[in-house]
């Protein structure tokens, strides 16, 4: 690891370099900041400054009704903003009993997993940049990121905020093509995790820049509540899909990728590996989903109340566990809404991981955990 | 009942009393025993249980659910506080066990003029960033923190609480910066 | 005194003026074609295009890149330090200028073939290392005096190996003189006879030109830019030149030295334009390879680099030079040095597997638990 000073050495005077990364820096993935304490190139503290994009869409969720807040879901987490949907959905239907019929579960099931995938694309290119090669990771990441987003256009009109689930289902019908254009975009996706795994998995300089860098241990990061790929890459099996299953899940065979190590090339290859995972299930879904069928209940009201009570749902986003905690006191409007975001406990584990290690490796860390600075902030 | 096996929180049923629902299916006895000695209620949300704990004994509480063998609570998914207007704050603790997977829900409720409560970051470290959201937000004062400083609020406006009901959303806006501001009229 | 000039006869003084002026104008040509060709080779990697509206097929790009460059305000940040920020760039950039005078492109095309060409090459262009840290130090900035820094120790690190390869070269060769070196290659070029030495001087020549996986000094996602990061302009296409220009420079070194120059394999017979056509292939070989490992490798972080030179390749640098020793002092067959050579290779490649990886930890399926769990409440969805 790094050498420690010599005796004569530790009899100088010397001061820790501040460094400030950010806000706004190439590879910080969005506005954030981070203060490193840098005694010559040993990272000694690291201090996070969060809070660029914040954005009170908690409290605007309290003067929203349900249906209005939908957008706001979205732009908490906009790289998967189905799931943020979902979970806010899901939280809406639970208090007010609603029953989603099948067909819209299953269409749910696979606009979420797509979500991952298109999610995960964007974290490998944007890995491949913090480490080092020059551009191609990123634009193969684009490339296939851009058949998904096509796909999600057709189907909700929106690259990226797309607004489609309702409380009970979603909005309208999925275009008559659906599992064909599906299935497309499965085989270019299966493609691309093929190229990037014969881009870096295997690459000497990769291994070495990424294998014993930024380790976390289970009970460390138990202890920090991080969760998703970053804790599922320490050894420890969370996976809400698994643990407390919702959709069809339960009636899917897929399987929780874990790590051993808790390093940063264990975090790049559970998800890859999470990846391929993903186009199992959206696979069995087509199978399983029926071509016609009703999207939302008979009956919905015209403007959807909820009686006075408190749920707490949480998903698997791709980058953790989305939480929605939800307090009505009866109407139309949330009470309070609290979201539990993945990456703001993730990234409280930074400290911990890059203490000790290079500023290079700092740098890689930060990238490894794969945070999202909407949904640190909100 | 549908199960008798005391960790997990099996739904009670449909027939649950109005009056006293019967908790005894859910994980409730299991934490009852846990927090002898502590005076905690219990309720039945939607899906989990909720206990309520007063402040005084919410670090012994939660020190005890964590250690204890059959709850094993050792993941803290979310810690924030909801603001009931004239019956005070409630911090809301949401608890997890990794080994048994079930969940529980802890209260503590405050009193609009005595909002402290102590820092939960000496059982799990979680708590750190979760518990300075919540005091910036609400105002609400975390004894022996060790980072009390704001994290999503800027450092120069840590005396305004967003989220309490009586911070107003529209009507006034306070900018930053000198010379800027609308200031009690609202925009001229 | 007067000397030969492409069948002229002019003034000593007055040839070297015109054909240092004649490479001059050479260099900023090639160097900006260049720069269009390694964005069209990366585009292409990329599946993309690359520069294609300005100019047909966007060769134009580079001329409009410098006019930009011109045109920019000159900025200087206020507390740096005048003279070494100043003087920074010109100290990167007038080294590897002088190392141009060394080099034969065809025949009797170069300034001066030197005695010393060899020697001359290495001195002069590790000057430019204390251009990077004028540049750096007088940026009053951190991350460029972090870039500067960085550079300096890189640069260093890499001139050992560098020097070596050519060291052992000269003894296989016989001489420093570059016109000597391609002309002793006429039944086969020297990478035959020292691949390990020409593997050598390939990585430690990425590490001397900043590139990937060697450009922590530039590491553009972490110090943005190094110790180029304060100057704009003139100043900044200042450093973009040089490197071009160590990198040409590197390329020719390189097809002379090891490729056998513009003689190897059609000799004088051809006549002089093959023989540039000849060096263009060369020189354009090492310039592809140089690109196609910048965009597809990552980048290695500072103690990685350092060990990699003084632990990997300096070693079998001087393990080169020993055995070329032995085989000239002995009189030993040639063949000695190419199957050591191989063996060098070999071991390289095995030590560069170990040095820089590890063994894979499991990742994979976790085991599914054993009893089914509790669905999430009543959730309705």
């Amino acid at each position: 690891m790094v050498a420690e000073p010599s005796e004569r050495a530790r009899e100088f005077e010397t001061q820790d370099l501040l460094l400030n990364v950010g806000p706004q820096h190439p590879s910080t993935h969005g506005v954030f900041r981070m203060v490193l304490s840098v005694d010559g190139e040993v990272v000694k503290d690291v201090i996070p400054y969060i809070g660029y994009l914040h954005r009170g869409a908690e409290k605007l969720c309290e003067t929203m009704d349900y249906r209005q807040g939908i957008g706001f879901m979205d732009r908490t987490e906009y790289l998967a903003a189905f799931n943020a949907e979902l979970s806010y959905l899901m939280a809406v239907e639970t208090l007010a009993e609603l029953e989603v019929p099948e067909r819209a579960q299953w269409i749910r099931m696979i606009l979420c997993e797509l979500n991952r995938l298109s999610s995960h694309f964007m974290f490998l290119g944007a890995f491949g940049i913090d480490v080092g090669v020059f551009a191609t990771p990123f634009i193969y990441a684009w490339r296939e990121r851009e058949a998904l987003i096509d796909l999600f256009e057709e189907i909700s009109g929106d690259r990226m905020m797309y607004a489609y689930f309702r409380p009970g289902g979603l909005a309208w019908d999925v275009p008559q093509n659906f599992k064909q254009r599906v299935e497309e975009v499965l085989k270019s996706s299966e493609q691309g995790i093929k190229d990037f795994d014969g881009l870096l998995t295997n690459d000497e300089i990769f291994r070495a820049r990424t294998q014993g860098v930024g380790v976390i241990s289970a009970a460390d990061a138990i202890d920090y509540g991080m969760s998703g790929p970053s804790i599922r890459a320490s050894g420890v099996p969370l996976d809400v899909r698994r643990d407390e299953p919702y959709l069809k899940y339960d009636e899917v065979e897929w399987d929780v990728i874990t790590g051993s190590n808790g390093d940063v090339f264990d975090r790049y290859y559970c998800r890859l590996l999470e990846m391929r995972e993903s186009v199992k299930i959206v696979r069995q879904c087509l199978e399983r989903m029926a071509d016609t069928g009703p999207i939302m209940p008979e009956k919905m009201p015209r403007m959807l109340r909820t009686p006075p009570g408190e749920v707490y749902i949480r998903t698997e986003a791709p980058r953790g566990e989305y939480g929605i905690y939800l307090v009505s006191k009866g109407g139309n409007r949330p009470y309070r809404l609290k979201v539990r975001s993945a990456c703001l406990s993730n990234l409280q584990a930074l400290r911990d991981m890059s203490v000790g290690q290079y500023v290079a490796d700092a740098i890689i860390v930060l990238g490894s955990i794969d945070i999202v600075l909407s949904e640190v902030d909100r | 009942m549908t199960n008798d096996t005391p960790d997990t929180t099996g739904a009670a049923n449909g027939d649950a009393a109005v009056a006293a629902p019967d908790l005894s299916a859910t994980i409730w006895p299991e934490v009852d025993r846990a927090l002898s000695g502590i005076t905690a209620t219990a309720e039945k949300a939607v899906l989990d249980v909720i206990v309520f704990i007063p402040r005084d004994e919410i670090i012994d509480g939660l020190r005890r659910l964590k250690n204890d063998e059959t709850l094993a609570f050792d993941y803290l998914r979310s810690l924030t506080a909801v603001d009931q207007e004239e019956a005070g704050m409630e911090v809301v603790y949401h608890l997890y066990s990794t080994t048994r997977r079930h969940n529980l829900t802890v209260k503590v409720a405050l009193d609009n003029d005595d909002l402290t409560i102590d820092t939960a970051t000496v059982v799990w470290k979680a708590a750190n960033w979760l518990e300075r959201e919540t005091a910036e937000m609400f105002g609400i004062r975390f004894n022996d923190h060790p980072d009390p400083r704001t994290l999503l609020m800027p450092e120069d406006m840590a005396d305004t609480f967003p989220l309490r009901k009586s911070h107003p959303l529209q009507e006034i806006e306070i900018l930053q910066g000198e010379g800027m501001g609308y200031g009690e009229e609202g925009p001229a | 005194m007067n000397v030969d000039l492409f069948g002229l006869e002019v003034n000593a003084w007055a040839d070297s003026a015109i054909r240092l002026l004649l490479i001059v104008t050479l260099m900023t040509v090639v160097v900006m074609a260049l720069i269009y060709l390694e964005r069209k080779l990366i585009a292409r990697f990329n599946q993309r295009i690359g520069p294609q509206r300005t100019g047909p097929m966007g060769l134009l790009q580079s001329v409009a890149d410098a006019l930009k460059l011109v045109g920019k305000e000159d900025l200087r940040p206020k507390a740096a330090d005048p003279w070494t920020f100043e003087l920074g760039p010109f100290l990167v950039f007038i080294p590897v200028f002088m190392t141009f005078v060394i080099v034969p492109f065809v025949a009797d095309w170069q300034v001066r073939l030197l005695d010393l060409g060899l020697l001359y090459f290495v001195a002069i262009s590790s000057l430019s290392i204390i251009g990077w840290v004028m540049a750096g130090w007088g940026s009053d900035n951190r991350y460029a005096m972090i870039g500067g820094l960085r550079a300096a120790a890189q640069a260093i690190s890499y001139e050992l190996p560098l020097v070596l390869s050519l060291v052992a070269v000269g003894m296989v060769a016989g001489s420093f003189n570059l016109g000597t070196i391609i002309e002793g290659q006429d039944v086969v070029p020297l990478i035959v006879w020292q691949p390990l030495a020409a593997l050598i001087f390939f990585i430690a020549a990425l590490a001397e030109l900043n590139r990937t996986p060697f450009d922590i000094p530039v590491g553009e996602s972490e110090v943005v830019g190094g110790p180029f990061v304060e100057y704009s302009g003139i100043r900044w296409s200042m450093f973009f030149l040089a490197e071009y220009a160590a990198l040409f420079i590197m390329a020719l070194v390189f097809s002379a030295v090891f490729l056998g120059g513009f003689l190897w394999p059609f000799g004088d017979e051809l006549g002089r334009w093959y023989q540039v056509a000849l060096t263009t292939v060369k020189g354009g070989l090492f310039f592809f390879l140089v690109v196609w490992i910048r965009i597809s490798v990552p980048r290695m972080r500072v103690d990685q680099l350092m060990a990699y030179s003084w632990k990997v390749l300096l070693p079998l640098a001087l393990l080169q030079i020993l055995v070329n020793g032995l085989v000239l002092v002995n009189g030993w067959s040639e063949v000695i040095l190419l199957v050591t050579g191989l063996a060098g290779i070999a071991v390289l490649v095995a030590v560069t597997g170990r040095a820089v990886a590890r063994p894979r930890g499991l990742v994979g399926p976790a085991p599914r638990p054993a009893a089914p769990l509790p669905a999430q409440g009543e959730a309705a969805s």
